[in-house]
């Protein structure tokens, strides 16, 4: 089963807004909140990462939730012991966005 | 318009997923409040204290120090588990601005992520088909749910790292060559074979006999070894900084892991067990129902014997006894079938399923080498590998017979909507039952005025100081340690144990000169006035007068009193 991909922002739009109505409906608006949380924070920062490696969209999707979910809080809660864990949450999402710019540029800089 | 394809499995998946998450939120839809059992309270509170306080900890705060902090067997007074699996509750309860509904429903999409891995791994190996049939049959799967719902909230999650672990060793083992190979997969191996770690260590431990079968599997069948110092380096050099991260709960595996223990005898002899797949109920009695042990009650039972003919069969027959399980049960059948075809086949991807299935079998059977300690939980990852292989035992029955190709797929597709269809009839109405009416008694869950109280004490009272809840009956008393968590305060004296206790009347009285002493004291008399023995409350009523008439009463709502105890 291949996946569309990243850049098919239309499709990808529609299930995230689908999902989202889906949880606003059953669990209301922290609900919804919830479930963007997930995609927003665990999943998006690490799939940004893996999209520069050779791996089937599925596989991309999949290990970005799995990975997300054990990298991200990894990187919140040293930080967060001396900060304030909500700026930690934020500065570990622009890492992970810094991150993933960077071995895209890198990539390219060793596929030219 | 043209939809691709896999456009339309993308949506069949999502929908069923979607489908599953609905069922799996049922205890959370209409009551908003905190559920579950004692470890569910200890999951939810490490989230939710970090999330409020808006910072993480290295040391234990009072509150959760005086249930665990012994648990850490290498740094007492430290977290026990390693802090990523709570910390992604704080990080989505913060996000969302509210303390119940996201840390419930992360702990929903995580215990149910079994059905995203082995939806993955089996449409990868084996097609959409099995894949999104295996993903449904789970869904109901009363193993998963009955865990889910007593609040073993990790290890639930940690199993459905599992078959993704296992699958990344395949795909470098597979597509290894001297001139090609695919390291990113050991390398996203060990990344999740930390985090499975990180999540539960009796899983860690899992997936690593998993490894250990499957890489011995792979072996002999394919009679290489792939191995490249580079990769294996880069892969090991990855798992251990990682590992090294959080160095008091890493040590704290490490010494409960090689604690020297005398390792407990089994009680059965070997081959009994070596022929049981579950280990004995009788073991466990106190710990899980009986029915947690029954391959119908768990599995499912797709079978035309009424309950007392089934119950017959099994008793009648001491071999059917030993695999506790009816013959008649349309759902071992195709379990056999199943194994039966990956055994004859062989094929890569028959040996991964194969491995897996093997590997369960050694963990379930750890009790021979002394090893018990949580040995029934291990129970609870066996419907994520029985049901697919029911669903490719189910698929390929017709694959046996001669016929022509366009027979034999109109008749796959027939088992797989004959699945569907037995899948909604038999297993959908117990777990539907069960997710629905899970903890909605008045005496299991906070009232409002409770999580009221609660927020006033989290509010208005100093962290370290003891709090003494009086009035709830000794029975619900967990509903006090939700008090307590919902509170983030001390839970030293939180129970009900004047009127309940079988002391005689001087340590009694000892017992509330101690009780009362320095402390904030919160009279509740929300469920014991639904009890319908009136005398409950009017003892504590009299109690109250007489010795907190005195005290300085902070808090008086909705049948529920606040004094702070100032002795004189």
């Amino acid at each position: 089963m291949n996946l569309p991909k990243i850049e098919n922002l239309r499709f990808i739009g529609i299930i995230v807004v689908a999902m989202l109505v889906f949880f606003y409906f059953i669990l209301g608006f922290s609900g919804m909140m919830a479930a963007l949380g997930i995609i927003l924070l665990f999943i998006a920062p690490i799939y940004l990462i893996l999209d520069n490696f050779e791996l089937r969209q599925d596989e991309k999707i999949v290990f970005s939730f799995f990975l997300g979910v054990g990298i991200f809080p990894s990187l919140v809660y040293w930080p967060a012991t001396i900060i304030s864990f909500r700026i930690s949450i934020l500065i570990t999402f622009i890492v992970l966005l810094i991150v993933a710019y960077l071995v895209r540029k890198f990539h390219k800089k060793n596929n030219n | 318009m043209k939809i691709k394809r896999n456009y339309v499995q993308a949506g069949i998946f999502i929908i069923v997923y979607l489908f599953a998450l609905y069922m799996w939120t049922l205890p959370f839809q209409d009551n908003k409040t905190p559920y579950g059992e004692w470890d569910a309270i200890s999951h939810w509170e490490l989230g939710d204290f970090i999330a409020q306080r808006d910072s993480t900890f290295v040391y234990l705060p009072s509150f959760l120090d005086y249930s665990y902090g012994g648990d850490n067997n290498y740094k007492p007074h430290t977290l026990w588990y390693h802090p990523p699996f709570h910390t992604d509750f704080a990080i989505i309860s913060a996000f969302s601005g509210d303390r119940m509904v996201p840390i419930f429903l992360t702990n929903a999409i995580f215990a149910s992520a079994i059905l995203i891995s082995v939806f993955f791994v089996i449409n990868r190996l084996f097609g959409f088909l099995p894949a999104i049939l295996s993903s449904f049959m789970l869904t109901f799967s009363m193993r998963d749910i009955l865990p889910y719902l007593w609040g073993q909230w990790p290890e639930r999650f940690a199993y459905a790292f599992i078959p993704l672990i296992l699958y990344c060793f395949y795909m470098y083992y597979t597509t290894y060559s001297k001139e090609k190979s695919k390291p990113i997969y050991l390398y996203m191996m060990s990344f999740l074979l930390v985090i499975n770690a990180f999540i539960h260590p009796l899983v860690f431990f899992h997936s690593v006999i998993g490894i250990f079968v499957l890489g011995i599997a792979l072996a002999i069948k394919q009679r290489k070894i792939p191995f490249n110092l580079k990769h294996v380096g880069l892969s090991l050099l990855i798992f251990l900084v990682l590992f090294a991260i959080f160095p008091y709960q890493t040590g704290n595996v490490i010494v409960s892991f090689t604690k020297s223990s005398t390792p407990e005898e089994s009680k059965h002899s070997v081959i009994s067990r070596l022929l049981q797949w579950s280990p004995n109920p009788q073991d466990f009695v106190g710990s899980v129902p009986p029915s947690y042990f029954s391959f119908e009650r768990m599995i499912g039972y797709w079978g035309f014997l009424e309950d007392n003919k089934l119950q017959g069969i099994n008793a009648d027959s001491p071999l059917f006894k030993r695999l506790s399980v009816n013959i008649t049960n349309l759902l071992f059948i195709f379990l056999v079938i199943g194994i039966a075809v990956l055994l004859i086949r062989r094929e890569n991807r028959d040996i991964f399923i194969l491995a897996w299935l093997i590997s369960l079998y050694l963990v379930l059977h750890r009790d021979l080498i002394g090893k018990f300690t949580f040995l029934h939980r291990s129970l609870s990852a066996t419907a994520h590998i029985f049901f697919p292989i029911i669903v490719i035992g189910a698929l390929s029955i017709f694959s046996l017979i001669k016929m022509p190709k366009i027979y034999r797929s109109f008749l796959k597709y027939g088992v797989a909507i004959l699945i569907v269809a037995f899948t909604l009839i038999y297993n959908f109405p117990t777990a539907h039952s069960t997710l629905d009416n899970a903890y909605n008694s008045p005496f299991l869950r906070l009232n409002p005025a409770q999580i009221e109280v609660s927020e006033w004490l989290k509010d208005n009272i100093p962290e370290d100081i003891n709090v003494s809840v009086i009035g709830t009956p000794v029975d619900i008393s967990q509903k006090v340690w939700w008090m307590a968590s919902y509170s983030h305060r001390v839970s030293i004296f939180f129970e009900g144990f004047f009127i309940w206790s079988n002391d005689d009347e001087e340590t009694k009285a000892k017992t509330a000169r101690q009780h009362l002493l320095n402390d904030y004291v919160v009279f509740d008399y929300t469920d014991i006035a639904l009890l319908s023995d009136r005398s409950f409350v009017e003892r504590w009523l009299a109690f109250e007068q007489q010795n907190l008439g005195n005290h300085t009463l902070l808090y008086n709502k909705d049948n529920i009193r606040v004094y702070h105890y100032e002795p004189s």
